[in-house]
């Protein structure tokens, strides 16, 4: 059960070697060994998303894989969300309407939508609560969050028209 | 109702600071904070719900590699002492419970030892390979059988599991009755619950050997009350414990008391001169951290035929579960307490049970007296029913008006400054209820189920003193803040609250940005160290305004005469008079109009604290000032919900189709928080009445101990919440704060019971036990159809 594996994993942009146990989850590794603390968890069984991340592009959550899982992958954290200091829009939209709280739920919102708004960028309210039906919340009601992705994502096809 | 008072930075709508961290992945909660050689815990928990321990067999977990050691009950009585409560209250009896429980077992999840790792899954691993021999005890599961003379005594240091029974009458109840046109009696039955934090309970204990001193990392709402239970329980003196709060994934009232995991994990540091971690998974928390809500209530009201409210009986039980955390009256006194909240009664009387059963023991979850609007509002619905009167109608009948206030309630509880008149008609007008009517009717000649419910809250906010003395609960509603004014002018202030995410740092900075004269953007508010913030209650309740932000307020205008006493020295002038600090810079008052006088909060505390010589005689060096404040016994704000719902008569599919709260909480000292506090407070009312509950099978196993099984709403579910704003200021509270964050549940708990009743009222259904789960309404709907309703 201890024995270790040598593994190279890339996570925004660089590649890692780490040597963990085959059973470390993904997200321990994240936390524990690359010190990427912004990804959370909050249930450990798929159900919260609080620790979702992106793996190629795709929301999946890091509680339910092994990180030894991810060789050849690109991971992608919250930290490589406004990395040199400007929020994006969701972000934005996030701080002005007011949605988020106690942040714990954050990072995996951000997320959610950095993939979904990248596919889908006109989505409406109903779809805006069913994707986010992944990702609970327990302090905003999600009032606040459903608005500030709707703004964003008007704000991003704004953007991308000029 | 009166205007809202006008200020410059109190009331604001600024963005939250704390956002930026938050959004970018750098807050810094519990798991953040890494202290390098720390090991894990991990707790053997019972399997039973009842049960001796016998003997515990920790040797192959303590032969697998990596473990530190295995520890039991008997361990930590040698390290801790137990937590005895013994308020002097009557009928109350008093408890006592060991860190680790030594002899037996009282609940499914009771954590019976403790193994220390390298790490945590090595620790989980030794925990399942510790083996307990246990005794299997009948167990005591519902709250009426636990009361039977036979019944399993829960502890049995008590004569019976009636841990707490207290009555109480006001008036004269049986002549309301004997001179009443009918009495009314209804029931409420509202469910177990638990909080869900989203970041669940944890700490990392530090002990420095050479100083003899812990710094305990948690995620607490109360710092310096856990620092004193810490010392306490491990016979440090408060001078040897640091209780260092790091930003908090959500409290609603789990993260206060000191939990026996908590304790260990210090004594376990201690012991072993090590740091010592936990992470509480969230199976541990679902199943072992604290519940609460579960209370049946009865009410007899004594009615006119104009449903005129003559007196009011309740009758409560509430289920405590196996421990007391807290004294054992301490929730449902206060629903007992402000029962009557907007409405003109003065006959009144209650009996409140608290039973202990083999349960998850409970604790204040957001609103501890969440179940109290719909006991009031479901009572003034029934009346309305029986009597086939309209219930908009029979709470104008009763509403206390601003003609009678300041109200006494039959308990002797104050009320002052509130509006729940005003409130009612503000919602009732913005739902437009007759126009409801029509669609109502019209719907139900196609066979469509709709309800309108209304629900009318008076929250008690602040709790001062004066509450805590008059409820012989040892302890203070006073809040403490210091203000300091640096070399450089900038402001550093602190305060004993510590938020679990509401968003403190911003309204907190406006509250300091007012009293004292500056831009809110000058002020850094710092909470959560107890070596840095001043002795405070922390924060629970809808206080953090009130006594949090009323007292750094004071504070700061403390501070700034003592500026302005300078600065007028500075000018030559005798004294302040005509004086202010505006934007930090010192104004004087010429002709009617604010003029500026060249002087800068920086050149004022340049001067306190590096030329004091220039100081005028009798101030002294440096710009540091403290202050408390207690608060009055008790502040309110009120509000009034109102919801339509659809219910889809096939599957039991309760639609919210609108939801509007008409709330009044005084002065605010930021508009965006407090409209995230008001939505956030009505969704977990929600998504507690309709899917969330705590399921113990006959035997006492906890049936819902993961997210899949204990639901909590999800966006799907939930509605947009319309907010209508009032601010009727707190005569008696500085700034005319009241507070707020908890009416939320009240409300949408009662509205939403009120609502669907009314959808089923055609029926002949009235619902009295939630969770209002499809599966429950369709079981009301099919019995409606035995008995010859319209079948669905
Ligand atoms: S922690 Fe991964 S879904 Fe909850
Ligand atoms: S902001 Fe606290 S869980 Fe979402």
């Amino acid at each position: 059960m201890s024995g270790t594996k040598q593994i190279f994993l890339t996570v925004n942009g660089e590649t890692h070697e780490v040597s963990v146990p085959p059973r470390k989850l993904l997200v321990d590794v994240l936390r524990d060994d690359l010190h990427l603390t912004g990804t959370h968890t909050g249930c450990e069984h798929g159900v919260c998303g609080a620790c979702t991340i992106l793996v190629d592009g795709q929301p999946a959550r890091a509680c339910l894989s092994y990180a030894v899982q991810m060789e050849g992958h690109e991971l992608r954290t919250i930290e490589a969300m406004a990395a040199d200091g400007e929020l994006k829009p969701l972000q934005r939209a996030l701080h002005e309407e007011h949605g988020l709280q106690c942040g714990f739920c954050t990072a995996g919102i951000v997320m959610t939508f950095e993939a979904y708004l990248r596919d889908n960028p006109e989505p409406t309210e109903d779809e805006v609560r069913d994707v986010l039906s992944g990702n609970l919340c327990r302090c905003t009601g999600y009032q606040n969050i459903v608005s500030a992705v709707l703004k964003a994502a008007s704000e991003m096809r704004e953007e991308a028209q000029v | 109702m009166t205007d809202a008072l006008e200020f410059s930075h109190i009331g604001k709508a600024l963005p939250r600071r704390e956002d930026f961290r938050f959004l970018t992945g750098q807050g810094r909660y519990l798991d953040d904070i890494k202290l390098p050689g720390a090991l894990h815990v991990a707790f053997v928990r019972s399997p039973h719900a009842h049960a001796r321990i016998k003997a515990i067999h920790a040797g192959e977990a303590c032969a697998l590699s990596g473990v530190v050691g295995v520890f039991t009950g008997r361990d930590l009585a040698q390290w801790t002492t137990p937590l005895r409560l013994a308020p002097p209250i009557e009928g109350l009896h008093p408890v006592e419970m060991t860190t680790l429980p030594v002899d037996k077992v009282r609940f499914h999840g009771d954590p019976v030892a403790v193994v220390v790792a390298r790490d945590r899954y090595i620790a989980e691993d030794a925990a399942e390979l510790v083996e307990v021999e246990w005794d299997a005890l009948p167990c005591a599961i519902d709250a009426v059988d636990a009361l039977a003379p036979d019944a399993p005594l829960v502890d049995e240091t008590l004569p019976s599991n009636l841990v707490s029974h207290q009555s109480f009458s006001a008036g004269d109840v049986a002549g309301a009755r004997s001179g009443a046109a009918r009495v009314v009696e209804s029931r409420f039955d509202l469910h177990r619950h638990t909080h869900v934090p989203m970041e669940t309970r944890g700490c990392l204990a530090d002990w420095d050997g050479g100083q003899s001193h812990l710094t305990m990392h948690i995620g607490t709402q109360v710092p310096h009350p856990m620092r004193g239970q810490l010392a306490a329980r491990l016979g440090l003196s408060e001078t040897q414990v640091t209780v260092i709060s790091p930003d908090i994934g959500g409290g609603f009232g789990q993260k206060i008391a000191l939990y026996r995991e908590e304790l260990t994990v210090a004594a376990l540091a201690r012991h072993l001169g090590r740091p010592v971690r936990w992470r509480e998974d969230r199976m541990e928390n679902l199943m072992a951290a604290s519940h609460a809500r579960e209370t049946r209530c009865l009410t007899r009201a004594a009615v006119t035929a104009d449903g005129r409210v003559l007196g009011l009986e309740l009758e409560l039980t509430e289920d405590f579960g196996a421990y007391c955390f807290y004294p054992a009256n301490y929730m449902a006194r206060v629903i007992a307490m402000i029962l009557t909240g907007p409405y003109r009664i003065s006959n009144y009387a209650f009996d409140v049970k608290v039973v202990l059963t083999n349960k998850c023991g409970n604790g204040p979850m957001r609103a501890p007296m969440a179940i109290t609007s719909w006991v009031m509002e479901g009572t003034i619905d029934s009346i309305a029913r029986e009597l086939g009167l309209d219930p908009l109608e029979v709470r104008r009948v009763n509403a206390i008006r601003a003609s009678d206030l300041p109200f006494t309630m039959p308990t002797g509880e104050i009320l002052e400054d509130v509006t729940p008149l005003e409130t009612l008609e503000a919602a009732a007008g913005a739902i437009d209820v007759p126009t409801f009517r029509t669609r109502q009717a019209e719907a139900k000649a196609e066979g469509r189920l709709l309800g309108l419910g209304l629900c009318t809250v008076v929250e008690s906010t602040t709790y001062g003193s004066g509450f805590y003395k008059a409820a012989g609960i040892p302890g203070s509603g006073h809040e403490a803040a210091w203000v300091r004014i640096e070399p450089s002018g900038v402001v550093n202030a602190s305060v004993g609250l510590m938020g679990s995410g509401q968003g403190y740092e911003t309204p907190l900075a406006q509250a300091v940005a007012e009293g004292l004269g500056v831009s809110p953007d000058q002020v850094r508010v710092h909470m959560g160290n107890t070596d840095v913030a001043p002795y405070g209650m922390g924060s629970r309740g809808g206080r953090g305004a009130t006594a949090g932000g009323g007292t750094l307020y004071l504070c700061a205008q403390k501070a700034q005469e003592k500026i302005l006493t300078i600065a007028a020295h500075m000018l030559n002038l005798n004294d302040m008079q005509g004086l202010r600090l505006h934007e930090g810079e010192v104004e004087r008052q010429l002709t009617g109009d604010w003029q500026s006088t060249g002087i800068g909060l920086a050149d004022v505390a340049r001067r306190a604290y590096l030329d004091p010589l220039s100081l005028p005689s009798g101030v002294k060096p440096g710009l540091d000032v403290s202050l408390t404040y207690d608060p009055p016994p008790m502040t309110y704000s009120n509000a009034t919900h109102a919801c339509e719902v659809e219910i889809d008569p096939e599957t039991g599919m309760i639609r919210i189709q609108r939801y509007l709260v008409a709330e009044d909480c005084g002065t605010v000292l930021n508009p965006v928080v407090v409209r995230g506090q008001q939505q956030g407070a009505v969704a977990m009312g929600l998504s507690g009445a309709l899917f969330e509950q705590v399921v113990y099978d006959e035997n006492g196993q906890n049936q819902s101990a993961t997210l899949a099984d204990y639901m909590v709403a999800t966006a799907c579910e939930l509605p947009n919440i319309e907010i209508i704003p009032m601010h009727t200021p707190n005569g008696r509270t500085p700034a005319g704060i009241k507070g707020m964050a908890e009416g939320g549940i009240m409300g949408a708990i009662g509205v939403i019971a009120g609502a669907v009743n009314d959808a089923l009222a055609p029926l002949g259904i009235s619902v009295e036990k939630m969770p209002l789960s499809p599966q429950s309404i369709r079981a009301h709907l099919r019995s409606a159809e035995k008995s010859g309703g319209p079948k669905f």
